[in-house]
């Protein structure tokens, strides 16, 4: 039985079995012959109906075996050999059409089941159809096949990461042990998934698995595994259980349907890869959105960070535009300042200068008067005598008229002489000629005398005169009584004369500080206010007219004042127009005789109060017996700081020094000081002070000495140095270079003076730039371009012009242009550096011409900077210049260091060598060059590793002086140094010359390989001197 | 986008990598920015075929031979011949009219990687007529990089690019002039690089080795972290002769530099800077 079989329908095999009944008797009736078998195919023909393909077969025998009874039983008739012939020939109708109907039943099932295959197959692509998750997709398959197949259960694994997985599940018992995986090979299931290809499994053995219902259970019968593929990739496997056999068309159906079911599971598959990378990429895109939208915030941030920096830096400019104003306008100030200050300093100097004459002719003025006033009293005295021996009329032959005249002429010789005395005292005074001689005075004593002096005179103008001592006053003084008395008589016969009635006091008491005051008060006329002052001044009355109506000279309270204040006291008044006056005398108790408070008109360079030396460094003195002239002074050398210039005494003189460090402080100097020369010298080298001021006559040599030596060190040739000296050596010491020369005694004007200059020099130095050009034109472009207000240019249109202005001038820089008419640059260089001792300045090389390499490296020695005429070469040429001139000068040009330190520092272990430098940078050649060549040893230079062979084999040769040792860079142009290293070791005459590497490298591995390379040792970049130094030492051969 | 959160592993990874590196043969990385080094260090672990980068560090310290392949993985030798026009032209108008004013030239290529820079430069001063007072120094610290830039040999469908850049920045005569094409590739010819020095320098470790008048250093600073950039400007500044020059890349900048104040801008949108003289 197959599916396809139909349910027979009785009435046909009724038909059948009854046509064939019919036609059998039919035929038993009738006599063979009559062909009556033909209805025989009746039943046959009915066959085709049916759906067995067996039945016509077995109905042809049927029949075969009826005709052939109904031949042998038929009645006999006619010709029997006919009759055999037409029932054979029946026969074979029969057959024909029995196999015929065979044929037609088998085609039809075979149509049938192809209809029902492919039908399965339309229906499942039905089911397929569609987007289906993957476990949908199992189900709706599985219940498809379950169903098309009269399967009772059924499962569905498809392929997953690892294995297969069961994804569908049909009428499978919820408790029953069905893997949720499985892995190919793995029973029958995992075989079929490894085979590729279906099994089935009959007549399953009992326990093997149930299905149940609510009801009951039973198992079911048979089992078909088939594998599904796509692309021949077993992606899924199915199994069902069956309770009916498995037929061919089964089997047929999942092989056609295994291909569809594979490529809809890869497809779902995909479906779901696609979904979940579509999500995926929705997620990233949703995160690329984030953070283009963090971006863009952060973008914005910046934009707005960078715009606000935009304006503060917009603002910033504005405000640096301002403050360059406001610098420009400082600047102006600053210099008009500066001309007010010199207009200043200069008319100061002036005032000085005038009051130095004043003070001179003040000086005659007094010394005229002390001799005039010692002239005039000789003849006055004559006169006087000889007036009073005519008044004394001894012979008696005068006239009483006569004896007046004579009295006359006596009281006017009086007058006078009191005059000239009068003028004499002020003069000596001036003069500082009148001496103190201290001794006690008792106050009673010179009050009394003054009493008897003043009793009598008051007396006769109806005054009183009183004189009291407060109580608490010393009894005695220490002064000198009779200068005391002079101006206490003189103050108090003033207040007589100018006191018409009333009093006149003279009270002695005790004030502060150990004084004692005298004031004298009186009832008189009174001084006006803005005569106080005046009444002091020599020659001088409260009225011009008042000497008329009261008489005398108007010296006498100058006198006294000066008196007073020689005393070391003073005189104060107190008064008012017509109220009296009160002249209050102060002295001190004790005269102390070792000061003199009175501001000496002329300042004399000695000190009257000499500083008793610093302590605590009587070593410093080289010579005991010098210990007092040269004792150090306390100085700034321990507290030096940066910020203040520093000036340099060199004066043996202490107190003289002292003047001179007191001075220097309050010109805001710091200050050293130096005993002798040689100390001077130290200080000078070891400070590098901003100014010396040297006195020429020190303890152990000359002044001018130490300023030769000064002007010889490159150290210190830069600094000014003023001299000061008591004979006349200004012209030795400003041909030596000194700034300015004084003569001793100096005043402090004269000193203040020096150090201005000094200051001046260190300020504002003009600059002097010599220009080297034979084109006028451009000659005279240049000085323009690089003259100003501190630089002033001069020109040399030859080479010989050039040395002769350089002899000539001072130069701070020259510019040179290396085509000259008279000779060629670089002869010029090499005759300028080989005029000894006379370092050139520092040279910028101005030229057209491009310059070879060979060329470049002869200019280098002389030159730091070298200007290739071109479009931006003003440019360069004015920042060159301006960089030279604004250098330290004491950062002299290499050329110049070289030649200080050739002359202080060679050493012995270089000295006379040849040191082969191999450097392509010419910084490094400079350096390694000035450091070598003033220790005595000889560079040459090579720029490569090529050069530096060449180098050696000429220095192999016989005439030229073999290399010693050789400093090799590394990183060079050619041939590098290790190659140039190795070279140099292969050749066997150089194996053990000595050769340091000089490398950029920090690695070991680069000196380990310098030292592969051949050399001894190897010092990294940038250059230590000393170290330098210290390994040529050591390896320098000895 | 943000850049990824260093998983601490491949943080530790790293970290012992560069160490190792550093140890073994003295490059040290650790100035290095960190993004850019794992990305470039992820290569370098594709490459070599190791499963994490501590295999490869095992690698690297067993095997010396593989260390100039993970150099160049390291450093990035991205370029081209006269890449940003601008910038050549800048040196061409603005800076060369300076450099001719003196007698003798230094140019400093400080990580030329395969040499374009410094072709694209010695290309520039011929045309500018300063190429035979001129010595170049190319400088790197991949020693495969500096045999590339030493052959200095490109493939042939880069010239395109080339041609039209050096156009761009103002060559005035044909660039096949300086090169000859054959099999796929156009090699440079030989009298560009007679006047050049390449050498092997580390910008992290080395010091300073010659005085130099201009210095191209671009897309270099951009993978250093802020000390090493300092640390590298401190260099290029002591190179530098007074009033020298200083190119950059584009996206690079001395402003937050400690050595800022040394450098004025001289051509600001090009990044080229110029050292002040010390007055």
């Amino acid at each position: 039985m197959t599916r396809f079989e139909q349910k027979p329908t009785p009435a046909l095999y009724a038909a059948i079995a009854a046509s064939a009944v019919t036609v059998f008797v039919a035929d038993l009736l009738t006599p063979v012959g009559l062909a009556l078998w033909i209805f025989y195919l009746v039943p046959v023909a009915l066959a085709l109906f049916l759906w067995r393909p067996g039945i016509p077969l077995v109905l042809g025998a049927l029949i075969t075996v009826l005709m052939l009874m109904g031949f042998l039983f038929s009645p006999q008739r006619g010709n029997w050999h006919m009759a055999v012939f037409n029932r054979a020939f029946g026969l074979l109708t029969l057959w024909g059409v029995a196999a015929i109907a065979h044929l037609f039943i088998r085609n039809k099932l075979i149509v049938r089941k192809e209809h029902w295959v492919q039908s399965g197959q339309t229906r499942l692509s039905e089911v397929l159809r569609g987007d289906q998750p993957m476990d949908q997709l199992g189900e709706n398959v599985l219940r498809f096949l379950a169903g098309y197949l009269d399967a009772h259960a059924g499962a569905f694994f498809f392929a997953d990461a690892d294995g297969f997985r069961r994804f569908a599940s049909y009428a499978v018992p919820a408790h029953s042990d069905v893997p949720e995986r499985i892995r190919p090979g793995e029973g029958l299931v995992g075989q079929a998934v490894k085979d590729g290809r279906a099994f089935v499994l009959r007549d399953v053995p009992e326990g093997y698995f149930s299905i149940g219902s609510a009801l009951g259970q039973y198992r079911p019968r048979h089992l078909l595994v088939t594998p599904v593929t796509a692309d021949r990739m077993v992606n899924g496997v199915l199994e069902l259980a069956l309770v009916h056999p498995v037929y061919g068309s089964d089997i047929d159906l999942l092989d056609h349907v295994a291909e569809s079911i594979g490529i809809a599971i890869r497809s779902a598959t995909d479906r779901t890869r696609l979904q979940e990378l579509f999500d995926e990429t929705q997620r990233q895109a949703q995160e690329l959105q984030t953070q283009s939208e963090e971006l863009r915030i952060s973008n914005e941030e910046l934009a707005e960070q960078s715009r606000v920096l935009k304006e503060s830096q917009t603002r910033l400019e504005l405000q640096q535009a301002q403050l360059q104003q406001t610098n420009q306008q400082l600047s102006e100030q600053a210099r008009r300042l500066e001309e007010q200050n010199e207009d200043l300093t200069r008319a100061k100097a002036e005032l000085e200068h005038k009051t130095r004459e004043l003070e001179q002719t003040s000086r005659y003025k007094s010394d005229f008067l002390a001799n005039m006033s010692h002239e005039l009293r000789t003849p006055l005295n004559s006169s006087l005598i000889l007036a009073k021996l005519l008044a004394e009329n001894r012979p008696g032959n005068l006239t009483p008229e006569q004896i007046q005249y004579a009295q006359t002429i006596e009281s006017a010789g009086n007058d006078l002489l009191t005059l000239i005395t009068d003028i004499l005292d002020l003069s000596k005074i001036e003069a500082g000629r009148m001496e103190v001689k201290a001794q006690a005075v008792p106050l009673a004593r010179l009050l009394e005398n003054l009493g008897r002096t003043f009793q009598p005179l008051a007396a006769d103008k109806a005054l009183q005169f009183r004189t009291q001592i407060a109580p608490g006053t010393p009894e005695t003084l220490e002064t000198d009584p009779q200068k005391l008395e002079q101006v206490l008589k003189n103050i108090l016969s003033n207040a007589i004369k100018f006191t018409e009635q009333g009093e006149v006091v003279l009270e002695v008491s005790r004030a502060a500080g150990e004084r004692v005051e005298f004031s004298v008060r009186d009832t008189g006329i009174g001084v006006p206010a803005h005569q106080h002052d005046v009444i002091f001044e020599p020659f001088r009355q409260a009225d011009g007219t008042t000497n008329r109506k009261y008489g005398g000279t108007g010296l006498g309270l100058s006198i006294s004042r000066e008196l007073v204040q020689l005393l070391g006291g003073s005189i104060e008044l107190v008064s008012e127009e017509g109220h009296g006056s009160t002249f209050t005398i102060s002295v001190p108790r004790v005269y102390d005789s070792g000061r003199d408070s009175r501001e000496p008109t002329v300042p004399m360079p000695v000190l009257p109060e000499a500083r008793p030396p610093a302590r605590g460094q009587p070593q410093a003195s080289p010579l005991p017996a010098q210990a007092a002239a040269s004792a150090p002074l306390r100085d700034d050398r321990l507290c030096l700081t940066g910020g203040r210039r520093v000036a340099l005494v060199i004066e043996d003189d202490a107190s003289f020094a002292r003047i001179l460090y007191d001075l220097a402080h309050e010109l805001g100097f710091q200050c050293l000081v130096a005993a002798t020369a040689e100390e001077g010298l130290v200080l000078a080298w070891q400070h590098s002070p901003s100014a010396v001021l040297l006195d020429v006559g020190l303890p152990d040599n000359s002044g001018l000495a130490v300023l030769d030596q000064l002007k010889r060190d490159a150290r210190t040739r830069h600094i000014p140095v003023h001299v000061i000296s008591a004979s006349e050596h200004s012209q030795a010491a400003l041909a030596m270079g000194a700034v300015g020369c004084m003569l001793k005694p100096v005043q402090r004007a004269q000193l203040v003076e020096a150090f201005k200059r000094l200051e001046t020099r260190l300020t504002q130095r003009v600059r002097r730039v010599l220009v080297v050009e034979d084109d006028p034109v451009q000659l005279d472009s240049l000085r323009r371009l690089l003259g100003s207000r501190e630089v002033e240019t001069l020109g040399a249109q030859s080479a010989a012009e050039c040395l002769e202005t350089l002899k000539a001038a001072t130069v701070d820089c020259m510019v040179l242009d290396l085509n000259l008419p008279d000779a060629s640059g670089f002869s010029l260089l090499e005759t300028l550096s080989h005029e000894n001792g006379d370092p050139f300045p520092p040279v910028i090389i101005y030229t057209g011409r491009d310059l070879s390499g060979d060329e470049e490296q002869r200019l280098r020695r002389y030159s730091k900077s070298i200007i290739i005429k071109g479009a931006k070469s003003p440019e360069r040429l004015l920042d060159e210049v301006t960089l030279f001139l604004h250098q330290v000068v004491a950062e002299l040009p290499p050329v110049q260091q070289r030649l200080l330190e050739k002359s202080r520092s060679r050493d012995a272990v270089l000295e006379g060598r040849q040191i082969l430098v191999v450097e392509d940078d010419v910084r490094n050649v400079f350096a390694l060059t000035s450091v070598l060549e003033p220790r005595g040893a000889t560079v040459a230079i090579a720029r490569n590793g090529r050069e530096a062979l060449a180098a050696l084999e000429r220095s192999a040769q016989p005439p030229a002086r073999p290399v010693d040792l050789v400093l090799m860079d590394i990183m060079m142009p050619e041939m590098d140094g290790f190659t140039a290293m190795r070279e140099i070791r292969r050749r066997p005459e150089w194996r053990k010359l000595p050769m340091i590497a000089l490398t950029a490298k920090a690695m070991s591995s680069d000196q380990q390989e310098c030292l592969a390379a051949g050399a001894n040792d190897y010092l990294a970049k940038p250059l230590d001197i000393e170290k330098l130094l210290s390994l040529i030492r050591v390896w320098m051969p000895q | 986008m943000t850049p990824v959160a260093l998983d601490t592993t491949d943080a530790i990874e790293i970290k012992l990598l560069l160490e190792a590196i550093n140890q073994r043969y003295g490059y040290d990385f650790h100035g290095y920015s960190m993004a850019s080094l794992k990305r470039r260090l992820a290569q370098a672990q594709a490459h070599f075929q190791c499963a994490s980068l501590s295999l490869l560090q095992h690698r690297v310290l067993r095997q010396p031979a593989i260390l100039p392949q993970l150099l160049s993985f390291l450093t990035v030798q991205v370029s081209d011949l006269f890449r940003d026009p601008l910038y050549f032209r800048a040196l061409r108008e603005r800076v060369v009219p300076h450099l001719q004013t003196y007698p003798s030239l230094k140019v400093w290529v400080a990580g030329c990687a395969t040499g374009e820079e410094l072709y694209s430069l010695a290309i520039l001063f011929r045309e500018e007529g300063l190429e035979k007072r001129t010595l170049f120094y190319g400088t790197d610290i991949s020693p495969e990089a500096l045999e590339k830039a030493k052959a200095g040999v490109y493939s042939l469908d880069r010239m395109a690019l080339f041609t039209e850049n050096h156009h761009r920045s103002g060559g005035k005569i044909p660039l096949s002039d300086y090169y000859t094409a054959a099999y796929g590739a156009a090699v440079f010819n030989k009298s560009l690089r007679a006047q050049a020095v390449f050498s092997d320098h580390s910008l992290v470790s080395d010091s300073v080795f010659a005085e130099v008048h201009l210095v191209s250093c671009r897309n270099v600073l951009i993978y250093f972290n802020n000390a090493l950039q300092d640390r590298a400007v401190g260099l290029f500044k002591d190179s530098l002769v007074r009033k020298g020059f200083l190119g950059l890349g584009s996206k690079e900048t001395l402003r937050f530099s400690g050595h800022a104040g040394a450098f004025k801008e001289f051509v600001p949108s090009e990044r080229i800077y110029q050292r002040k003289s010390e007055l």
